[in-house]
């Protein structure tokens, strides 16, 4: 039976999550305006404060699931975290499903970012030119690159490095992956990236230089085991990406449609000023995306991450989280008028912060890529 | 808790209703088009699917999902023939959420049986500006009656209705009144032909000091609540411009995957395969957002914000939806022999009325 309701259960964790956000956000200038500085661990106010994901965790009985219920809470993105979580360290994840008992037992205590692309090679990790070569003397593998925007390096002990192998016998470099531990001779990091918005979030760059990592560093992942770790994260990326959107919205009701302006869902399109008739095509755009993210969400929680219909789902949520994000955020700046363009207000910040949601974690033109060629039934060859 | 899986009672409608739509409305949906007429026997096989006596058959209330999944399917088939199914349906539902006893005893009866039986709601108002939270049609008080003045545009099935639900301004507020459609001061203007759901026969209604026992509002008092009407067609509407977008859609992908153009299929080619993709996307989304209206509207939620936003989101959608499916078509798109241009038409349309549909 279709239900839209949340549980008590659901309530109550998004509200603890809804409250985090608000109390982070006396942060949020701050961080923007230093993006060299790396969120704490924790804030001072989370002492004593619950962690809604980690009580989802722990028992999701009564809510709608841990999948679903997980994504009303990234519905909830702040500004700077309430504490760190160690789930969003993609390189651990991947030690999780293809290490070894030996590579989980070192490895997976470890916080690890995942780190892929680089200057040449971005929605194609095929075009990447970072290669591992083996020494047999030694058994190590050397390792040369330059890998950019890998989230959470700046804090990770290492990460999890996709790179070019060997060339097989027909010439074809296969892929390859290799946990990489900060302070490895060879591993230099360049720092956190200077980006428009999302400052918050810890991007960094590095460079391999001949960096030698023992072969038991080697995982069993080659690129579509490896990139499988962005199975569940397109729609949970997508809410975070929906959530500055939804900054802005409210921002939009609080100064231009409060008390007697309030906006009233009843008129039909004639009665309507400009500004409610465009908001209320935007409010239409972001609920639509959030319906979506949670049905992809339910989608993966009934029939698992790599099920075909979940991965579909997740890319079709994503692609219009990516066109909610870009227009509800530029369109309510315009609504909002010139004063929005200040730092007086974070409505400037979040205009910034949106724009990198049709783009990373899958950009908006793979995604129609994935659901077309499904849905077309083409082969990567037949549609590129 | 958030939940997506259809009952299995949605599930076979769903799968019955595409069959019957496929089968039954999708092969003279042209045909009604060019003539601009439904024939008795076609609106009869349209109440054979059961949908207006459903209504009322389950004593906790009907499941708007259900109705929500049954005028997608039926649209896709064809949304001129959903919606002349969906008019009488949708005033069937507001006798029996907002009717008093006597009015329930009266006229729920004659949606129940074997023959398609017209009745309709009359909300839009023909001036340019027009919004259906200020009409100007008025009831004043008569007596222990009313008088009923003004004119009501768009009203399908106008011609053969026998009642009309007349949403009119009365002490300040909208007010539902039910009006026998041969009452004196009716009258029911020829309908002029309108650029898609032709076969619908869209008329005006004039109202001229038409008056009405105080026993005709709707509920008998004061506590209709006439926005909910409004709302739960919205929803609806929003269910059938979801069946038009994915008939679209769905004519749409053979003809891209055969067409060769330049020396490989029209769908292969980036640009038309993503407009492709977001017409999937955009269904998918818009069908949530109608099952997000129904289901608030069945569980008797405040829904007035949910239907706006399902209707909005469709609305906008299935033009767009309509608008790349002709222009995928090419010069194909443009000329009859394609339904595609009808659906064009019929998109523009549906996405334009209110008060002609319900969950």
């Amino acid at each position: 039976m279709v239900d839209f309701t949340l549980t008590p259960k659901d309530e109550q964790l998004v509200n603890i999550a809804r409250e985090d956000s608000a109390i982070a956000r006396k942060y949020a200038r701050y961080y923007d305006q230093h993006h060299d500085e790396l969120e704490p661990v924790a804030l001072p106010e989370s002492e004593g404060r619950p962690d809604p994901y980690a009580l989802l965790e722990a028992d999701p009985e009564g809510t709608s699931g841990p999948i679903v219920t997980q994504a009303l809470l990234h519905l909830e993105y702040p500004d700077v975290r309430m504490r760190r979580d160690a789930s969003r360290f993609l390189g651990t994840k991947i030690i999780k499903y293809a290490g070894t008992p030996e590579q989980i037992e070192h490895f997976g205590g470890m916080l690890l970012s995942i780190a892929i692309s680089e200057p040449g090679a971005g929605s194609d990790p095929r075009a990447m030119v970072g290669n591992a070569r083996y020494d047999k003397a030694t058994d190590e593998w050397i390792l040369n690159g330059e890998k950019i925007y890998c989230s959470g390096f700046g804090e990770a002990a290492g990460a999890v490095v996709l790179l070019k192998g060997p060339p097989d016998e027909r010439g074809i470099r296969p892929f390859c992956s290799f946990v990489v531990e900060k302070g490895s001779p060879g591993l230099q990091p360049l720092g956190q990236v200077d980006k428009m918005g999302m400052r918050a979030w810890d991007t960094a760059d590095f460079v391999l230089q001949d960096c030698r990592v023992p072969s038991k560093n080697k995982l069993d992942a080659d690129f579509k085991r490896t990139l499988m770790v962005f199975n569940g994260s397109r729609a949970m990326v997508t809410a975070f990406g929906l959530k500055t959107a939804r900054n802005l919205l409210d921002t939009v009701r609080e100064n231009l449609l409060n008390g007697e302006l309030a906006i009233t869902y009843e008129q039909g399109r004639n009665a309507r000023s400009s500004v409610r008739d465009r908001l209320i095509a935007l409010e239409a755009l972001h609920d639509a995306t959030e319906l979506m993210i949670l049905r992809a969400k339910w989608s993966e929680q009934r029939n698992g991450v790599t099920a075909e219909d979940t991965m579909v789902e997740a890319s079709m949520a994503k692609a219009l989280g990516g066109v909610a994000t870009r227009r509800i955020t530029q369109e309510c700046m315009e609504l909002l008028g010139p004063l929005a363009l200040t730092e007086e207000k974070l409505a400037e910040k979040w205009f910034r912060d949106a724009r990198i949601f049709d783009i990373f974690e899958g950009a908006g033109e793979i995604n129609r890529l994935i659901v077309a060629r499904w849905l077309l039934g083409y082969s990567g060859k037949e549609l590129s | 808790m958030i939940t997506f899986d259809l009952s299995e009672e949605q599930e076979l409608a769903r799968t019955a209703m595409r069959g019957f739509a496929e089968g039954e409305l999708r092969p003279i949906a042209q045909k009604l088009d060019r003539d601009s007429t439904i024939s008795t026997s076609t609106l009869d096989v349209l109440w054979s699917t059961g949908l207006a006596q459903m209504q009322g058959a389950d004593e906790k209330g009907r499941c708007s999902i259900l109705n929500a999944i049954v005028l997608e399917e039926l649209a896709a088939g064809d949304a001129t023939l959903a919606l002349a199914l969906a008019v009488p349906v949708a005033f069937a539902q507001a006798i029996m959420d907002q009717g008093s006893p006597v009015q329930r005893e009266t006229l729920l009866p004659l949606f129940q049986g074997n023959a398609f039986h017209a009745a309709a709601i009359a909300l839009l108002e023909p001036h340019f500006g027009s919004s259906v939270s200020e009409l100007t049609t008025t009831a004043i008080r008569d007596g222990d009656g009313w008088r009923i003045r003004g004119r009501k545009t768009l009203v399908p099935l106008a011609a053969a209705s026998s009642h009309f639900l007349v949403i009119a301004q009365a002490e300040g507020r909208r007010v539902g009144f039910i009006v026998d459609r041969d009452a004196s001061g009716v009258s029911v203007e020829a309908p002029v032909p309108t650029v898609g759901l032709r076969a619908l026969q869209m008329s005006d209604v004039r109202f001229d000091g038409v008056f009405v026992p105080a026993s005709a509002r709707l509920g008998g008092d004061e506590s209709a609540d006439v926005q909910r009407i409004i709302d739960s067609s919205r929803a609806g509407l929003a269910a059938v411009m979801t069946g038009l977008s994915r008939s679209v859609m769905e004519y749409v992908i053979p003809y891209a995957k055969d067409r060769v153009v330049h020396g490989s299929a029209l769908a292969s080619k980036q640009s038309v395969a993503f407009r492709i993709a977001d017409m999937y996307i955009n269904v998918a989304a818009m069908r949530l957002m109608a099952w997000r209206a129904a289901f608030e509207l069945g569980a008797s939620r405040d829904a007035t914000r949910s239907s706006q936003l399902a209707f909005t989101y469709a609305a906008q959608q299935s033009m767009v939806i309509a608008d790349e499916g002709l222009q995928i078509f090419g010069g194909h798109g443009f000329v009859r022999e394609h339904p595609i241009e009808m659906w064009y038409r019929n998109a523009r349309a549906v996405s334009m009325l209110e008060g002609v549909a319900g969950v």
